[in-house]
């Protein structure tokens, strides 16, 4: 424990020097503006930058590039709430709650509140990760397939069971997704499923641009034509910061969505995503007014927030504590540290202190950074929706547009947009919550492959998810969730 | 506001400068057939850097990735040959059109579709198990291996992918059958050896040398030709009386069509990025020391392990689910 | 016919579809190795008996909408369809302005010079911000541009 805090102490001696301090503050301002263009997550704004990190000196290189993680993270949050375009899966249950609250001239209370809670997200998970990565890191590899198999279910009906209102309908959305999910190459057997003729879409339905035409390019077509739509007064600037009341609600809710987003952070296999939809779920169940969520319930703001960023905070565990990557964006942050020098591995911690410990104080830093420069932006997003309705949405399709292409590079994903966006008008206009779509495509993938190596496992044997006990503990727990769901009704 | 907006146009149309020069006069696109953070793409951001520096013009990297890299390949192989797009690829682009014709399928594309620019690296695979499990030589894991077929299991990058491959050949030559998870690139497919969820792995020096070293993991034998340097006390395969050789590499490529003097521009780039001292050191500390070989080279290495994996990939034939 | 039963019917007939596909064209496996056919199989089933279920069930209220609101819609979707097919050809810059120029002035029936503006200014100053400051790739049409 001292030995922690005389590293950390070190950590920020480097962290808080004036040249690295500049280059934070570029890195989560660069790292803003990547995540505000749909497609465009921490992901790709990391692997666009990496290039520029190469020049600089190792601990700059690195909190520049923890800066543009984190400051990704933000802004996929503020097209959200603004125009209810979600950057990445991650943020589609933030459009719901934070977009009906921007409807009603809470966009700053909203905006806010996602960053408070990315930022206590951010910091008590780096705790965690200083002090419990090398234990809990070993607890996740005993995750196998069936264990994964059964979160991903778990997760599938919680959403499910708690999300909007009728669970049937809920059920057959998310199984709509899970479908849609299959077509493509399948990676076990190299067959083409469902090619109707496209080369492009081997690599099956892309995320981006179902979740981009679902949510932003349908609230765009129900939107464009109510002329005498509500204009949200100019607020003041004391009605940008979310009252008390507001923050009563927020609290429990960042503090389940922190703990719950680690937990399922550290679990390889990047079901992270869960992590967002689950706190969505369990905060309406918790809360004494579950008929406000999807009205612009704040707590619906604030869990999924905290969740997302406690969970890609969990997700460099298993990276730090192991050498493995257990997603995308670890993968593309080990590359970094490998190109400064850093070779990644189960004894990184112990072979590179400083390297470690200015890395975590980088990130306290960068988070604190943000939280500073996101508040007083707040006010100048807010204005953004002054802009008349009739100029603003052309330019929030082309915004569409470009982020879809940018994340692909493939003009098919542009129509698959555009057919996403008049099947989620459709829906909407019946009444079906078009959520557990996204979260279906973006776990099917895994769902199947774990439930294929499973049964490889066990050379067919279903016994193999009811005779591992952190499996069968999962696998209960659904069959209650369903259960009660299908009751409450 | 209009004034404001007129500055701002011309200031848009200012940079794009139309000078009409010799090649290269605009950026480049290189097509990593691969999601960020795997192999190929840690090869191809140095690469690109290097090559950035010898061009004077950016070399902007695009991930493609998709059905095991097919996409991005066919995407290349169908790309305007004028040296602006260029791909950095691994040993499986001469797997894909094998297993097409295997499966009988349209081909996504052939390997007469493009010209080899130059080979960066190539590691030899490395035989893995968890340090929990009993075999301590090939000898006894092919013993254990006869006694129970089919029961002990390894992981992989993906069906008829290079980890995949490596394992169905030392397989076939020593005549035992394992079980395969295939998993969804070469993370995960450690990771599922790290928690015991499978018993052997292989993969390549870069990622397994960490766990070796933290004794998570127990090396017995490797696929080259000769040994590895970082790991000299480890014995080939060959020595123990298996024939076979598998190597990940990692090689640039541009469409077949490209003009030959373009091809020597981007050639030429290369051999001069590859010396650059800031793209050695990087390579050597991803674990993926640089191996360079020019285009004439690159061609004959390529078509020899082209040969080998298209008979490797007929001996183990289909694969019935996975 | 409700909002309900028409989407269940919807879904039920495009389970048939991806059950009928699966079952024609795709590897089945053995129930140790299930093949690639399996799980769009077992998918499409349970959709199936999920639409026929909502259909059964009926009720549910469409949301209404007026005519004003469809054409607009079907104007917007139109001009992504538009994006979508020229972008690659004409490049990112001249669909983009197209594109905002339709909007702004067939649909939205705005001034002449504001809406211009506001398209060159759009499509200039997003290809500056994304594809030269950030490298973000984005196509270029005839003569570079």
């Amino acid at each position: 424990m001292t030995e922690t805090l005389a590293n950390l102490a070190l950590g920020f001696s480097v962290a808080l020097s004036p040249q690295v301090l500049i280059y934070c503050v570029i890195g989560c301002f660069i790292g803003t503006l990547v995540g505000m263009l749909p497609g465009l997550g921490p992901l790709a704004g990391i692997s666009l930058l990496l290039p520029v990190s190469f020049g600089l000196s190792p601990t700059v290189a690195l909190v520049m590039l923890a800066g543009i993680y984190y400051g990704a993270m933000y802004g996929g949050s503020t097209t959200s709430i603004l125009m209810r375009l979600p950057g990445e899966a991650a943020s589609v249950m933030t459009c719901i709650d934070g977009h009906a609250m921007a409807r009603q001239g809470r966009a700053g209370a909203a905006l806010a509140i996602a960053a408070i809670g990315s930022f206590v997200a951010g910091t008590l998970s780096l705790v965690g990760l200083m002090l419990l990565a090398p234990p809990l890191a070993s607890l996740a590899l005993k995750f196998g397939p069936p264990e994964q198999c059964a979160l991903l279910v778990l997760g599938l009906v919680v959403l499910a069971a708690m999300g909007g209102g009728s669970v049937l309908k809920s059920l057959a959305m998310t199984v709509l997704g899970l479908w849609l999910g299959t077509i493509g190459i399948d990676q076990m057997s190299g067959f083409f499923r469902f090619q109707f003729g496209l080369v492009e879409l081997g690599d099956g339905i892309g995320l981006v641009p179902v979740a981009v035409g679902l949510f932003g390019i349908a609230e765009i077509l129900a939107s464009a034509g109510k002329p005498q739509l509500e204009r949200p007064r100019t607020p003041a600037f004391r009605e940008l910061w979310p009252s008390r009341r507001e923050f009563a609600d927020s609290a429990g809710a960042i503090g389940r969505g922190t703990v719950l987003g680690f937990l399922i952070g550290i679990i390889p296999g990047s079901a992270h995503i869960v992590a967002s939809f689950a706190s969505y779920g369990i905060e309406k169940r918790v809360s004494k007014t579950p008929e406000r969520f999807g009205q612009g319930a704040i707590a619906g703001v604030a869990g999924p927030e905290s969740a997302n960023n406690a969970a890609a905070c969990g997700a460099l565990v298993p990276m730090l504590a192991l050498g493995v990557p257990s997603g995308a964006i670890p993968a593309v942050m080990i590359a970094a540290l490998v190109v400064h020098g850093v070779a990644p591995g189960p004894t990184l911690i112990q072979d590179q202190p400083a390297l470690f410990w200015g890395f975590v104080a980088a990130m306290y830093v960068g988070n604190l950074v943000l939280l500073a420069m996101n508040l007083p932006l707040v006010g100048v997003f807010v204005q953004l929706l002054r802009i008349p309705y009739a100029y603003l949405y052309p330019a929030i399709l082309a915004f569409c547009v470009l982020g879809v292409y940018a994340a692909s590079q493939s003009a098919v994903d542009l129509w698959i947009m555009a057919g996403a966006g008049a099947v989620g008008y459709g829906l909407r206009k019946a009444g079906f919550e078009t959520a557990p779509v996204v979260l279906g495509l973006v776990l099917s993938p895994m769902l199947e492959n774990a439930w294929r190596q499973s049964l490889a496992m066990s050379d067919g044997s279903y016994a193999v998810f009811v005779q591992r006990p952190i499996a069968a503990g999962f696998m209960l727990a659904a069959a209650v969730m369903l259960a009660w769901g299908m009751r409450r009704r | 506001m209009i004034r404001f907006a007129f500055a701002a146009i011309l200031a848009a149309l200012a940079v794009p400068a139309l000078a009409q020069g010799a090649f290269p006069d605009r950026p480049i696109a290189m097509i990593v057939p691969f999601p960020p953070g795997g192999v190929a793409d840690q090869t191809a951001r140095p690469v690109a850097a290097a090559m950035e520096k010898a061009l004077k013009q950016p070399v902007v990297l695009a991930n493609r990735q998709g059905a095991g890299g097919a996409v991005g390949m066919a995407a290349t192989a169908a790309a305007r040959p004028d040296g602006y797009t260029i791909m950095t690829a691994l040993s499986s682009i001469s797997v894909i059109p094998e297993a097409d014709k295997l499966f009988e399928r349209k081909p996504a594309y052939t390997m007469d579709q493009f010209a080899p620019l130059a080979l960066i690296s190539s590691d030899p695979t490395v035989l893995v198990v968890n340090a929990e499990r009993p075999w301590k030589s090939v000898a006894e894991l092919v013993a254990d291996a006869k006694a129970r077929p089919g029961q002990i299991s390894f992981s992989s990058s993906g069906v008829y992918g290079t980890l995949h491959m490596a394992t169905e050949m030392f397989a076939h030559a020593a005549q035992v059958k394992f079980k395969h998870v295939p998993f969804n690139g070469a993370g995960p497919a450690m990771t599922a050896l790290l928690g015991g969820h499978v018993d052997i792995l292989a993969s390549g020096p870069g990622v397994v040398l960490p766990q070796i070293k933290a004794g998570k993991v127990r090396a017995l034998a490797g696929w080259g030709a000769k040994r590895l340097d970082v790991m000299p006390e480890l014995p080939t395969f060959k020595e123990l009386g298996f024939d076979i050789e598998f190597y990940i590499w990692a090689g640039v490529f541009a469409p077949a069509a490209t003009p030959a003097p373009i091809l020597e521009t981007l050639r030429r780039a290369i051999a001069q990025g590859v010396k650059d001292p800031d793209f050695v050191a990087a390579m050597e500390k991803a674990g993926t020391p640089v191996a360079y070989l020019d285009a004439p080279e690159f061609k004959k290495f390529w078509d020899t392990d082209a040969a080998r994996l298209a008979k490797a990939l007929r001996a183990i034939g289909k694969v019935e689910g996975g | 016919m409700s909002a309900d039963r028409a989407a269940g019917l919807v879904l039920a007939a495009l389970a048939a579809g991806i059950a009928a596909i699966a079952l024609a064209e795709l590897p089945m496996g053995s129930w140790a190795r299930p093949g690639a056919g399996a799980a769009p199989l077992g998918l499409g089933l349970i959709l199936g008996g999920f639409g026929l279920a909502l259909a059964w069930q009926g009720g549910g209220a469409w949301e209404a909408t007026d005519r004003a609101e469809a054409g607009r819609a079907l104007a917007i979707l139109a001009a992504a369809g538009f994006a979508a097919l020229a972008f690659e050809a004409l490049g990112y810059r001249l669909t983009m302005a197209a594109m905002l120029a339709f909007l702004l002035l067939a649909v939205e029936r705005k001034p002449v010079l504001p809406a211009l503006a506001w398209s060159a200014l759009l499509s200039l100053g997003s290809f500056h911000a994304f594809s030269v400051w950030l490298r973000v790739p984005l196509p270029r049409g005839p003569f570079g541009f």
